[in-house]
Formats: structure tokens, sequence, C-alpha cells
């Protein structure tokens, strides 16, 4: 009974770290047009808590945010929404929320879907480029390609936007 | 960070939720976890622990006997064979690619060995096998995308038949110029027995079921640059 009550303690201990992410899983299921970023991260951490003995138990970041782009990949299913076959079956959900800066969001919305989310994992999600990778589901080397592509077209395609403001300058996407 | 970054930074947008963090943690950890497995007994733990150690023995033993001597392991056997012509690995190739299937439209591209260079005589069977089943996925791709029932059948179908016919699996522990028992047809593409197999199964068995997420992923990093 005593073995029993301590271990319930301990999986509630070691539940309450991972609880902590809870609104970073609000923040990534928002910025990725969820219509409901707070029900995605209870449920996130509803799963959590039922796998506890099975998260990372150095980092269990990766996981949730993989568990958060499944069900927000649900969530579209359920609510019939369109989008490009890319980001319905290979890649996380766009980004869609509004980021205050309109030349930010007009420029990440100029990128491909992989390079977007890659964008944003590290710079929005405070993800460290091996914890991204993970959530990626790519090497730590080939996220980091894919990073260095993606901050170089942002910048041209920012810059492009800041062009467009004050001219008609536009910039197409690049293919690799 | 260039400024680009830093701005992109400052725009992440500011989230303010109206989640109760202490009612929602009380409310999820007042249900139940999936079910552990059952508690092992400390003298079952010790007999686990022996069996474990025992058979880490055996592996390294195993492993390293057959890596040193060549030892015949099922009729695996080290590969000692080598080609070091251009000109005998181009023919090997060709043959390869007689016994192998490309997607429609596809052709085989040309490959060589590089001038001081040395391989053995199943590699540039392996490099066709890798080529096919390339093309394949990408094949398989394009028909999920453009809605091509049958395509997409066909380049399962073809993908299938490659694993069956032409993927070979090594014993754990083989080095990596391992070979298979004489007699085995080429050409063939040897895995490691590190579940990697198991992986693209599962995968083409995913792409099959609507799930072609890592079959595209799998094209986009293995297929010709920025075709797909």
């Amino acid at each position: 009974m005593t073995d029993t009550h301590t271990q319930s303690e301990g999986a509630e201990a070691r539940f309450a770290e991972v609880f902590q992410n809870l609104g970073s899983i609000v923040r990534y299921a928002a910025a990725r047009g969820s219509r409901d970023p707070e029900g995605i991260a209870a449920e996130v951490m509803t799963i959590a808590w039922r796998r506890l003995p099975s998260l990372p138990a150095d980092d269990p970041r990766p996981w949730l945010f993989v568990t958060a782009r499944n069900l927000l990949m649900a969530e579209r299913r359920r609510t019939g929404r369109q989008a490009p076959l890319d980001e319905r079956h290979a890649e996380a959900p766009a980004p869609e929320a509004e980021s205050g800066d309109p030349a930010v969001t007009a420029a990440l919305m100029q990128l491909r879907p992989a390079d977007r989310d890659a964008l944003l994992l590290v710079s929005w999600d405070d993800l460290t480029p091996a914890q991204a990778a993970r959530v990626a589901g790519v090497s730590p080397v080939a996220f980091r390609v894919r990073l260095y592509r993606a901050r170089r077209r942002f910048e041209q395609a920012l810059s492009a936007q800041q062009g467009g403001l004050n001219g008609s300058h536009t910039v197409g996407m690049e293919s690799t | 960070m260039s400024r680009s970054m830093d701005r992109l930074e400052r725009a992440r947008p500011a989230i303010s939720d109206g989640i109760d963090r202490d009612a929602l943690f009380a409310q999820i950890v007042a249900t139940p976890q999936d079910r552990e497995q059952p508690p092992v007994s400390r003298s079952g733990r010790r007999r686990l622990l022996i069996g474990c150690i025992a058979l880490a023995v055996l592996c390294l033993t195993a492993g390293t006997a057959f890596a040193v001597t060549g030892f015949n392991l099922f009729g695996w056997h080290t590969d000692t064979t080598i080609v070091n012509s251009p000109r005998d690995w181009q023919r090997l190739y060709r043959e390869a690619t007689r016994e192998l299937t490309l997607p429609p439209g596809e052709h085989w591209p040309d490959r060589t060995l590089p001038p001081h260079t040395v391989t053995s005589r199943t590699q540039p069977g392996g490099t066709a096998v890798a080529i096919s089943q390339t093309a394949w996925e990408c094949y398989w791709v394009d028909a999920i995308r453009h809605g091509n029932t049958s395509a997409a059948q066909r380049a399962h179908s073809a993908l299938d038949d490659l694993l069956a016919h032409h993927v070979l699996v090594a014993p754990p522990g083989s080095p990596e110029n391992v070979a298979p028992p004489a007699g085995t047809k080429p050409p063939f593409a040897i895995f490691a027995s590190d579940g990697g197999i198991q992986y693209i199964r599962r995968m083409y068995r995913d792409a099959a079921d609507g799930r072609p997420a890592s079959l595209i992923q799998s094209c986009r990093a293995n297929g010709p640059v920025g075709t797909r």
C-alpha cells in the first residue's frame, strides 16, 4: 500500500514536470491554426499522463510536440479542412496565427510547410535543433540543413515583403 | 542572430490561455494510467539479467568470430570478392538492371565506380536495387498525388516484389562486408539487422492504408533533388 502510494506520488511529481510544457503546447497548436489549442494541449497532457512510463525520461518535449502534431492532423481530418496534400500527409500543419507583424506572417506563408515548421519549431517553440529534428522526424544533420535553407528563404521573403511595401517587388519560392 | 531571425522571434504571438492549470492537473492525474508490465520478482529479475548477459556474450563471441575468421553462419560469410575496374562494375550494374524494374518513363541512370576504388562484386547490384526502390517509391507518391489508384497499386506491388526477392537481411552481428549464402541469385541489397526492413515494410503498409507521410519523406530524402 505504501509502495503503491509512493509510486503514485513519484508519477505525479514526474508528470508535474512534464505538465509545465502545457503553455508551449497551447502556443504550438495555436500557431498551427488549431481551432481548439487549449483542448489539444489538454489532450496531449492526458496522453502523456497515461503513457508516462514510456515518455523519454531525459527530454519529453519532442514527444509532446509530436503528439500535438498528430492531434492537430486528426483535428484537421475531423473538421474536413482543405489543405494541400503535402500538408495533409507529410508536414506539420501550417501556421495560421497572426504573428503581430504582417510582413513576418506574409514571409512565413511564402515558405514551404517543411521550412516554415523548421523555423517555427526553433524560433517560436524554443526547441533546440536536435529536439526539433526529433519532432520533424529527420536526422539532426538533415534538420540543420533544412533550417539553414529555411532561414535563408525567410530572409529573402521578408526583404521582398519590405520591398513590396515600398514598390512591387516579389520573391517566388525556391525549390530544392 | 540576423535581424530577420530576431524579428521572427519578436513576432511570436502572445498566447494567453484560460486554462485552470491546477484543475486540469488534478483532473488528469485522477485518470488511470496505461497498465504497465507486471513487476518482475527479484529472482526473476536475476534470471533475466543472467540470460541477457549470456546472450550478449554469445552475440559478441559469434560476431567477433564471424568478423575475424569469416566464420560461416547459416551460409552467410565474409565477402572477399572485389571489383576494382569501372568497366567490370558497369557490367555487373547492367546485369542487375536487367533483373529489376523501373516505373514507366524512368531510365536507369549511368553509374560507375570511381577510379582507384575497390568494392565488393555484389555492390553494383545493391546500387541498382536502391535505384529501383527509390524510383518506385517516388512513382507511388506521384500516383497518390494524382489519385491514380492503379498506378499506386502497381508501385506497391513492385516494391513488395523487390523486398521479397532482392533485399536480404544479414544476421545480427555481421560485419559490413558480409555476403549471403552461395547460390543466392543477384541482384540484392543487404540490410543490417537493425529494424530497417521492418520500418520500410511498415512505411509501405501505411502508405497503402492512406498514411503516406513516411513514403513521401523517403522519396524526398532519396529521390532526385528538386523533383518531388
